[in-house]
């Protein structure tokens, strides 16, 4: 028996000097004969000595890793919070030095573990060899132990270490890109180590980090320890480059710029890091392929992200934003994005356009950009339901859309609406699009994926699948008959404002909607326009007429109308004086000549009068409205009336009367003398004001409509509240138009619901204020007494 | 002062002068057309009959076609015959 403790102390620790708790220190190898002694007196104690040695030896490798190695080199990752943003430089360097030490231990390690392997190979049991052999089991137990004991913010200094990396790596990718004059240049710090150019170190730093990679790559723990990190500081940097060079540029595609980049800068970047900074082509690994798919998508859906939170922009630039689009597209078919899209833009479009400082002209050209960017993006037309929805459902309750979708239709404007009329595509309904959508098979799509079916149930056929601009505007209002009385009254407004009996445009464009809505809805449409021809022949006939030309004081052209298919005119009134009302007797007569059996009334208060004024030495020829005609020429024979008393006369209500009045006043031919006492101004004093004044064809009344509006029938049904009004008023004296509607929806929610804005509510106060039933100042309404 | 109108273009509706405002027959107003037509006024004119009741042309004609035998104005069952203002 050998003396064991003696062997121990003397050969057995120069061999392992882990077992004595040297953990860092190269030796020296020992001599040949402390191996052959050691082996010998081992071999003594047969297989089981060299056993036990092996597993006492391990059992203290593994020991000192967890205990001593692994602990050591996570001290450099505790970081004080204040570092872990001010100094990545300082970073940069624990880290390499925690590498570096690292890497020592396991080089010391790796000897324990070949002189292990040696001593069993020379042993007398062969069969042990292969358990010890295991040469990556050093490694295995460091990975793990390392792992295990992970501190909390240990990413913090691996990211520091990397983006200093990143720094350098790019360095020359920035010179080449940014164009610095190369003096301006030599004055700055160099872009990668930050020092002056001319002590630039990073040639320096470079190869250290090659070298830390390298380590690093040897221990196998690259990707375990440092991949979440890169990964981060990657999409970090890939959100910066999109940020940079895209954000807000949208008439230009940027995807292929995008890839080249990821593949130039970043790609290149990991081989280098997986390579450990050498040259060599290898073979991309998986861990390469691995990280290339992930960051692809990451890019893909970055960029979506941020298109998609500008598409508000895109929109209004639509059609300059065509390329942003496309690229969107493309990332669409690598990444479901529908939901996010639906919802961002629903959002967007509902800050930006669908609040009460919008007018409503501008949601609508809002809505139509949208519904042309949108269709660009997705031709099925999901997503331009799901997004739109929430505009239409707000127009809807704007109630002047209609008008404002006619206007658009009729003239040329921001919404392009004209335009789209003029293209004469007609409106498909649901069965020409099955039609289509079967001889159209081979370009099929399938319902898009991640979508809620009842929504494609409830969006079928029609809106689904036409893009028919026109039909989406309509749309809004969901009944095509609203849409096109609405478009009557605007019609006839436009036809009595006119009055030149040239509807050539009202004709083209009642073409274009007959295409789209069928003839039947635009049947009154139809014969108002007949209606304007019809007169004009039965002018130019009377005109040529000998008989009624005799003795005629002046020209009278008539627009003559079907009154059953007009909108009903509203009820004001108007007394010609008999001279005049002769005229139009004259007229009368001939057309009934003219037409048997048939006879006209007049609507006198609606129409237009050439009209010459000569006072003193001044002459003035203007085109004005009949009342405004007939009130001067009451005052050719009396140059002073009371309000009452022509009021009487030509039976226009005096407040009405007094605001026609005022045209004249304006002109400087009348002026109000007393209250309520009109007389007509002659002095030469007025001669140059008089000259002066712009002569405008009509007053501001004469815009108004001569229709009864659906503003008028809206009054109607207010009327039911009159007596209520009435009531209130005659208790509580007067009250101010918000407290008296406060009071009326109070009252209307118990009977039934009739709902009405403020506004209607005013119009139809002010027309009792006008009937003399209410009286209106200082702000509140008190009854007439 | 001396005022002089040059010419006035004003607005007008025509109707049929007429002792009722509907059709007999269609109860449509005569204003309006008859079922069948479009277009009111000379495209679908009002005839008068010996009695002096009135009715869309296409209308009398319609319903006296229905009456192979006797030929009655429909409002005052007199035997119809136009009356040629
Ligand atoms: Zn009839
Ligand atoms: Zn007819
Ligand atoms: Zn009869």
């Amino acid at each position: 028996m050998c003396d064991f403790s003696k062997l121990w102390s003397s050969d057995v620790v120069k061999i392992f000097p882990i077992l004595c708790g040297s953990t860092s220190q190269i030796l020296q190898s020992p001599k040949e004969e402390v191996f052959q002694n050691v082996c010998r007196q081992m071999s003594e104690l047969g297989s089981v000595g060299i056993e036990t040695l092996t597993d006492i030896v391990k059992l203290e490798m593994r020991s000192t890793i967890r205990n001593v190695i692994v602990p050591k080199f996570w001290v450099h990752f505790q970081v004080p919070r204040k570092e872990t943003v001010s100094d990545p430089n300082a970073l940069f360097a624990k880290f390499i030095e925690a590498v570096n030490e690292l890497h020592e231990s396991y080089q010391y390690l790796l000897q324990m573990q070949t002189r292990l392997i040696q001593l069993n190979r020379n042993g007398p049991s062969k069969t042990l060899e292969k358990q010890v052999v295991d040469e990556n089991g050093t490694k295995t137990w460091l990975r793990d132990a390392m792992l295990a004991q992970l501190p909390p913010n240990f990413d913090v200094v691996i990211g520091a270490f990397y983006s200093v990396h990143f720094r350098l790596f790019t360095k020359d990718i920035y010179f080449s890109s940014n164009t610095i004059d190369s003096e301006v240049l030599s004055d700055l710090p160099c872009t990668g180590c930050n020092f002056e150019v001319q002590k630039c170190c990073c040639q320096k730093l470079i190869e250290m980090v090659n070298k830390t990679n390298q380590k690093l790559l040897e221990l196998g723990l690259i990707d375990r320890l440092a991949g979440s990190s890169m990964t981060a500081l990657i999409k970090q940097k890939i959100k910066e480059h999109i940020n940079d060079t895209c954000l807000g540029i949208f008439d230009r595609s940027h995807l292929k710029e995008l890839e080249t980049w990821l593949q130039d800068v970043i790609m290149s970047w990991l081989r280098n890091i997986f390579t450990g900074g050498k040259q060599c082509d290898i073979n991309e690994c998986e861990t390469i392929q691995g990280f290339k798919v992930k960051l692809t998508y990451f890019m893909y859906e970055t960029f979506a992200q941020s298109v998609i939170s500008r598409f508000f922009s895109i929109i209004i630039d639509y059609p300059d934003s065509t390329p942003a689009i496309n690229d969107l597209k493309i990332c669409m078919e690598k990444i479901d994005m529908r939901v996010y899209i639906t919802k961002t833009l629903r959002n967007a479009l509902e800050a930006r356009l669908l609040h009460p400082g919008v007018n409503t002209m501008d949601i609508l050209t809002g809505y139509v950009a949208a519904i042309k960017a949108i269709r660009h993006l997705d031709n099925t037309g999901v997503i331009l339901e799901m997004v739109t929805a929430p505009i239409k459902d707000y127009l809807r309750k704007r109630n002047d859309t209609v008008r404002r979708v006619v206007t658009g239709l009729t003239e040329e404007g921001p919404t392009d609406l004209s335009e789209e009329l003029a293209k004469g595509e007609s409106v498909k309904d649901g069965k020409d699009n099955t039609t289509d959508e079967l001889s159209n098979w081979e370009n099929w799509e399938p319902d898009p994926f991640g979508i809620d079916p009842n929504i494609l149930r409830n969006t079928s056929s029609k809106i689904m699948r036409s893009a028919d601009i026109i039909s989406m505007v309509v749309d809004i209002y969901g009944s095509k008959e609203l849409f096109m009385v609405e478009y009557r009254n605007l019609m006839a407004d436009r036809l009595l404002a006119q009055l030149d009996f040239n509807s050539e445009k009202e004709i083209r464009n009642l073409e274009l909607l007959k295409i789209r809505f069928g003839e039947s809805l635009l049947h009154s449409c139809e014969v108002m326009l007949k209606d304007v021809t019809d007169s004009k022949r039965i002018n130019s006939h009377i005109h040529g007429d000998g008989n009624c030309n005799e003795n005629q004081l002046f020209d009278i052209s008539s627009l003559i109308v079907s009154a059953q298919f007009w909108p009903s005119f509203n009820k004001e009134s108007l007394q010609l004086p008999e001279e005049i009302e002769n005229e139009f007797k004259k007229y009368t007569k001939a057309y009934e000549a003219y037409k048997g059996n048939r006879t006209l009334n007049w609507r006198t208060v609606t129409g237009r009068v050439n009209i010459l004024i000569e006072i003193g030495d001044r002459t003035m020829e203007m085109t004005v409205a009949p009342t405004q005609a007939v009130i001067i020429y009451h005052f050719q024979n009396k140059s002073e009336w009371g309000l009452e008393e022509l009021s009487s006369l030509i039976k226009v209500p005096p407040s009405a009367l007094r605001r026609r009045m005022s045209f004249w006043q304006n002109h400087g031919l009348i002026s109000e003398t007393h209250p309520g006492v009109f007389t007509l101004i002659e002095k030469e004093s007025e001669k140059s004001q008089f000259e002066e004044m712009n002569i405008t064809d009509a007053d501001e009344e004469d815009l108004e409509s001569a229709m009864a509006s659906a503003s008028d029938q809206r009054e109607e049904e207010l009327q039911v509240f009159w007596s209520y009004i009435v009531g209130m008023l005659t208790n509580l004296d007067s009250m101010p138009i918000d407290r008296i509607h406060q009071m009326l929806k109070l009252f209307a929610s118990h009977s039934g619901g009739v709902e009405f804005t403020q506004d209607e509510l005013k119009h139809f106060l002010q027309r009792k204020v006008r009937e003399h039933k209410l009286l209106f100042s200082g702000g509140v309404y008190q009854l007439a007494k | 002062m001396k005022l002089t109108i040059k010419s006035w273009t004003g607005v007008a509706s025509w109707r049929w002068i007429a002792n009722d405002e509907n059709c007999g027959i269609c109860r449509m107003s005569f204003e309006s057309t008859c079922p069948e037509c479009a277009l009111p006024g000379d495209d679908c004119p009002l005839v008068w009959g010996v009695c002096s009741h009135c009715f869309h042309m296409h209308c009398i004609v319609k319903w006296l076609n229905l009456q192979p035998l006797n030929k009655q104005c429909p409002m005052c069952r007199q035997s119809w015959k136009f009356n040629i203002h």
